[in-house]
């Protein structure tokens, strides 16, 4: 019991630490400090990154969003007040740029480019050349496993982009319900009912495969 | 808690008024139990009652969390690559913003937007004073000072009045007396141009130049006066726009033979404080042979670049350099490699640098 208060303490304390380092990284960039700008980026870009590209699965449209986030960072950052943590405001750009993006390509689905397909020749990189050895590497279980993630990319496609946006925040950016809402610009009662309609329909789509 | 399932409920439910409940009923809060901490403890408790007793709802709950795992398991991994393209995108974005926002914060000091834009009348004003002293002092400004019946001969040239100085390959004759080198050093550069050739002969360039009066110098990179701006540009380094000492690094590639254009392109490299050009000087170097400088380059940018793309494309252009024998396999370069396989930060350079090792072959002495 002593040591977990103990412990919680010490996790307190650094996260306290690392809170007024983040805000003096921010007072820095603000004042127009470029190198305290890229040290912002680089704590937090990985999962910009990785959250545009599991909404929009394309490498390319996943550059923009995040290239467009953090520009807009950038142009804004003098109205960072500290109202909030740099992490949700950050966060509440990027969810922005990201359903503005998920509009925009509902609305021109026809204008996008195909997807380069290996089997057409498309670009293979250096990890693509690299020998399976998970098991993947049974050519069965690979082909299996490209079907059933080719379903996956189809049923979140069928979810609308603040119903992928809850879902991918919820489950893979470990958010609460309450911080989406904050961060969607409503409420935590709508994000839920967002999330209930996202479970529905993929749970609906999966089950076909099942 | 939803609100649907309070409002049946009518106040106080006791163990069999739960397990009665309809099942489509529990489904909000078996989503909410397994998408993880969003239930309040007295649903947690409820719920945890209900599925002792309900196999349908424990089978859901079961399949909620089999999808959820599916779903994690086929989620995209941004790459290393992916990951140091997005950052050097958004350095070289953020380097045309800067000087954007310089020219927009030189335009405030003049025009000050957030003071004029409530009085339309003043607007109206200062914007009448502005055009009347443009089109009173332009014209003298511009003038040309030499001959007015000159002929234009810089054709291309969006100056109001240039001297066009012809390269070797050039025919045009010069409008006004040829700068000498001290002017093409102390110009400042206000764009380049290129225009491809059609052939296989070099693209023409073009540089117009900020001197004692503007100046434009035509040619191919071939040509001396035309070679000595861009050498010059990229030793200025930050003095010039990024933008610009990309358009030079460009023109340059195609000498990257000459040995000057070589160690220019090896200075950029190491020195500039833009990701993009450096990455650009890499590129240009790639293939320019087997010299230790350049040879050095690569290792020093593998090393202690701090941008994961430019240490990217040196591995890239160092394996290129092995496979085709171009690299020695001596310790320097073995232990550069093996300390990058070792500790770089980024997966595809550690395995890059292990290639490169193999790539060395029997030669590698481990």
């Amino acid at each position: 019991m002593g040591m977990s208060v103990a412990l919680e303490g010490d996790a307190r304390q650094a996260a306290a630490v690392k809170l007024a380092e983040e805000q003096a990284l921010v007072r820095k960039a603000q004042s127009g400090d470029r190198l305290a700008f890229e040290d912002l980026v680089r704590r937090y870009d990985r999962d910009v990154l990785r959250l545009a590209l599991n909404l929009v699965h394309r490498p390319e449209d996943a550059r923009d969003i995040y290239q467009e986030s953090f520009l807009r960072v950038y142009r804004n950052l003098h109205r960072f007040r500290f109202e909030c943590s740099f992490y949700t405001w950050l966060y509440r750009i990027v969810t922005n740029v990201a359903l503005d993006h998920l509009r925009r390509r509902t609305s021109h689905r026809e204008d996008q480019a195909p997807v380069p397909d290996e089997a057409e020749g498309g670009m293979r990189d250096f990890f693509d050349r690299q020998p399976e050895l998970s098991a993947a590497a049974n050519p069965e279980k690979r082909l299996l496993g490209q079907e059933l993630g080719a379903h996956i990319q189809e049923a979140m496609k069928r979810l609308s982009p603040r119903e992928r946006m809850v879902f991918e925040m919820k489950h893979y950016q470990g958010l609460r319900l309450r911080a989406i809402g904050d961060l969607l610009g409503t409420s935590e009662e709508t994000a839920k009912n967002s999330l209930f309609r996202a479970t529905r329909k993929l749970r609906a789509s999966l089950d076909a495969i099942r | 808690m939803n609100r649907d399932f309070h409002s049946d409920a009518g106040g106080e439910m006791n163990d069999q008024d739960i397990a009665m409940q309809p099942c489509a009923e529990w489904q909000p809060l078996l989503i909410l139990l397994a998408a993880g901490d969003e239930l309040d403890p007295a649903d947690d408790a409820r719920l945890a009652a209900h599925l002792q007793s309900c196999s349908e709802c424990s089978a859901t709950l079961a399949r909620e969390e089999e999808i959820l795992a599916l779903l994690a398991e086929h989620r995209n991994e941004p790459d290393a690559a992916l990951l140091a393209e997005c950052r050097a995108s958004v350095e070289d974005a953020l380097d045309r913003e800067e000087e954007g926002g310089w020219l927009r914060r030189s335009l405030g000091l003049l025009v000050p937007s957030s003071w004029l834009s409530p009085r339309p009348a003043w607007s109206a004003a200062v914007l009448l004073v502005i055009g009347f002293s443009v089109g009173v002092l332009a014209p003298r400004l511009f003038r040309h000072p030499a001959s007015p019946a000159a002929p234009d001969n810089s054709s291309a040239s969006n100056l109001a009045s240039s001297a066009a100085i012809p390269g070797t390959t050039s025919n045009e004759a010069p409008a006004s007396p040829v700068p000498t080198s001290l002017d093409l050093h102390s110009a400042d550069v206000a764009g380049i141009s290129v225009f491809p050739s059609g052939g296989e002969g070099p693209a023409r360039v073009e540089l117009q130049l900020r001197a004692q009066q503007p100046v434009t110098v035509q040619g191919t990179v071939d040509d001396d006066d035309v070679k000595e701006v861009l050498l010059d540009i990229l030793g200025k380094g930050d003095r010039i726009c990024p933008d610009i000492r990309l358009d030079a690094v460009e023109c340059l590639r195609s000498r990257s033979s000459d040995p000057e254009v070589r160690s220019a392109l090896c200075h950029a490299v190491r020195g500039d404080h833009n990701a993009a050009v450096r990455l650009k000087a890499l590129e240009a170097l790639n293939g320019a042979g087997s010299q230790e400088m350049v040879r050095q380059t690569l290792l020093d940018a593998l090393v202690s670049d701090q941008n994961p793309g430019v240490r990217v494309e040196a591995v890239n252009a160092l394996r290129n350099m092995a496979a085709k024998g171009d690299v020695p396999s001596d310790d320097h370069t073995l232990s550069v490699l093996r300390d990058r396989m070792q500790k770089d930060p980024n997966t595809y350079i550690r395995l890059q640098s292990a290639a490169a090792i193999g790539d060395l072959g029997p030669r590698a002495k481990f």
